[in-house]
């Protein structure tokens, strides 16, 4: 057991996943420090009014001083977008979040919390391989990196929803459906304004309906809490938590919380970088998207996409992927394998799977498939 | 030095998962669950009114309840001279300065009962220009999760010009 745990603290691996989960998480931090110059601006400095510190009264800092955290917040923010000393501005940035927290609980909203946590953590990961903007200098970094802290945030993505779905469970009126009953009611119009049909939510506000969707919730948050860990159950898993917060971010208000798990969910990512091969015919409008929307959209880095050479084979291909394991797919199959790695079309990757199963179509004999390529 | 880091590693992972899972089991010590990930733990609202309590015309011997509308009301300091008092004078963030009418209790209906309470407290010790109000009152109607209302009052003495002044 000792030495299964000094193997993952030890293990090594592709960071280029976490690059785009850096910058969404410079994104958010962004934001959030941005609101919190709105709101010095809008409310001014909060230890001039009421508030409420976790840490001793000396140790909240002075207005000036407070105005420096916010623009330090800024700042940081900018070097994680960028990419620029992007690892300690990182975890400089979570850490100053904390520290805000703890000066006024008033202002603590879990995905403040989780975003300041996660900073910190991503900080600790080699996310600094890809999508930088700015070249530090110096010598071209390693593509690989130590993945212990990548290890940690999945734990702690495994604890917020353990400790959300287990507090969910021990509550009577949660499991019983009380809770969203009455969430569901007082939200609705937030549902409706986002474009959720009203008959739904009228429906999903009776009692049986509510305490069938608690029931739901609670299983979905504690099943994820273990899926997530679980090579063959992940990509469900991950898909089924894709739709599960996008659901919650458009019939509540929860800041940047479900952007902040969904973007969390690239620490679940294989860490290995372009093992899976994507060949398009680029004569034909079809393989000219698939190819731009691979240069574009592959932000994980899953497909080494190239063209092939034009031939004179009727009714070829427009691409063809070779998974991993060495089988080659095109048509309904290929863009199941697609939208299973591309994080924009992952929300798709179910329903494609489901119709692509129903079909040997797309599966490419070895023979075919070197005539095509 | 590679296994310096290494045992920092482990280190700082125990350290880090340890206190994870403290603040997850304590989240119900505090009032907000704070650092507990307890997301929507309850669907309960809230709605307060605020209550001064002065010397009664009378004379000296008893208090009576003045009603404030929207936060704000008028009042003496020491030296005679008459002060607009707002409760946003002290207290900014809007969830907690909202008068008679009912709103979402964030956190749950604990969490704002406890943050009201905080506020009444910071405003009750920072009354300098009110040399007529004796008491406040807040009465806190919580509706937890659909239920029926109950209410929760609660009652802080002034503690007029000479409170210092500074954050709570």
């Amino acid at each position: 057991m000792l030495e299964r745990l000094g193997r993952i603290r030890d293990a090594h691996g592709a960071g280029v996943a976490l690059g785009p989960l850096r910058v969404a998480l410079g994104g958010m931090l962004l934001w959030q420090s941005l609101d919190a110059a709105h709101e010095l601006t809008r409310l001014g400095y909060f230890g001039d009014h009421f508030h409420w510190p976790y840490l001793p009264e000396a140790l909240v800092p002075s207005h000036a001083a407070y105005v420096a955290v916010v623009a330090t917040r800024v700042c940081l923010a900018i070097m994680v977008l960028v990419g620029f000393a992007c690892r300690p501005a990182l975890t400089a940035s979570g850490a100053l979040g904390l520290y805000v927290l703890l000066c006024d609980r008033l202002q603590f909203h879990h995905n403040r919390y989780s975003l300041a946590l996660f900073a910190v953590l991503v900080g600790l990961t080699p996310c600094d391989v890809s999508f930088r903007v700015v070249d530090g200098g110096g010598p071209p970094l390693p593509r690989t990196g130590p993945l212990w802290a990548v290890r940690l945030a999945q734990v702690q993505v495994s604890i917020i929803y353990l400790a959300s779905g287990g507090s969910k469970l021990l509550d009577p009126a949660w499991r019983g459906g009380a809770v969203l009953a009455d969430r569901i009611a007082r939200h609705a119009h937030i549902a409706v304004a986002k474009g959720v049909p009203a008959w739904l939510v009228d429906y999903l506000a009776r009692p049986a309906s509510a305490s069938a969707l608690s029931k739901a919730a609670i299983l979905t948050e504690l099943a994820l809490a273990f899926a997530l860990w679980s090579r063959r159950m992940r990509v469900a898993a991950l898909w089924w938590g894709v739709w599960f917060h996008l659901v919650i971010q458009l019939t509540t208000k929860v800041e940047v919380f479900s952007f902040l798990t969904v973007a969390m969910y690239a620490v679940f990512v294989t860490p290995d970088e372009r093992t899976r091969q994507l060949r398009f015919d680029p004569t034909t409008a079809l393989g000219q998207a698939i190819g731009l929307a691979s240069r574009w959209l592959d932000w994980f880095a899953r497909f080494d996409a190239k063209p092939w050479e034009p031939d004179d084979i009727e009714g070829a291909h427009a691409f063809v992927i070779v998974r991993r394991d060495g089988t080659r797919v095109t048509g309904l199959r290929a863009a199941a394998t697609l939208a299973r790695c591309v994080p924009i079309l992952f929300p798709l990757w179910a329903p494609l799977s489901l119709v692509a199963a129903f079909t040997r179509k797309g599966e490419l004999s070895p023979t075919r498939d070197a005539a095509s390529e | 030095m590679a296994g310096v880091v290494s045992h920092a590693r482990s280190a700082f992972a125990i350290a880090f998962i340890a206190a994870q899972v403290a603040l997850v089991v304590t989240a119900g010590r505090r009032p907000d669950g704070a650092f507990g990930f307890r997301m929507f733990n309850e669907s309960s609202t809230i709605q307060v009114s605020l209550t001064r309590e002065v010397i009664a015309p009378g004379g000296p011997a008893g208090l009576t309840r003045v009603p404030v509308t929207a936060g704000e009301w008028h009042a003496h300091d020491v030296h005679g001279v008459a002060h607009t008092i707002a409760w946003r004078d002290r207290v900014r963030r809007p969830e907690l300065s909202v008068f008679d009418v009912e709103i979402s209790a964030a956190y749950g209906a604990n969490a704002q009962v406890a943050r009201w309470t905080a506020a009444l407290d910071d405003v009750a010790s920072h009354l300098d220009h009110d040399a007529e109000t004796r008491r406040l009152v807040l009465d806190i109607t919580v509706r937890r999760n659909g239920g029926e209302p109950e209410t929760i009052t609660v009652v802080r003495d002034v503690r007029g010009p000479t409170a210092p002044a500074g954050g709570s």
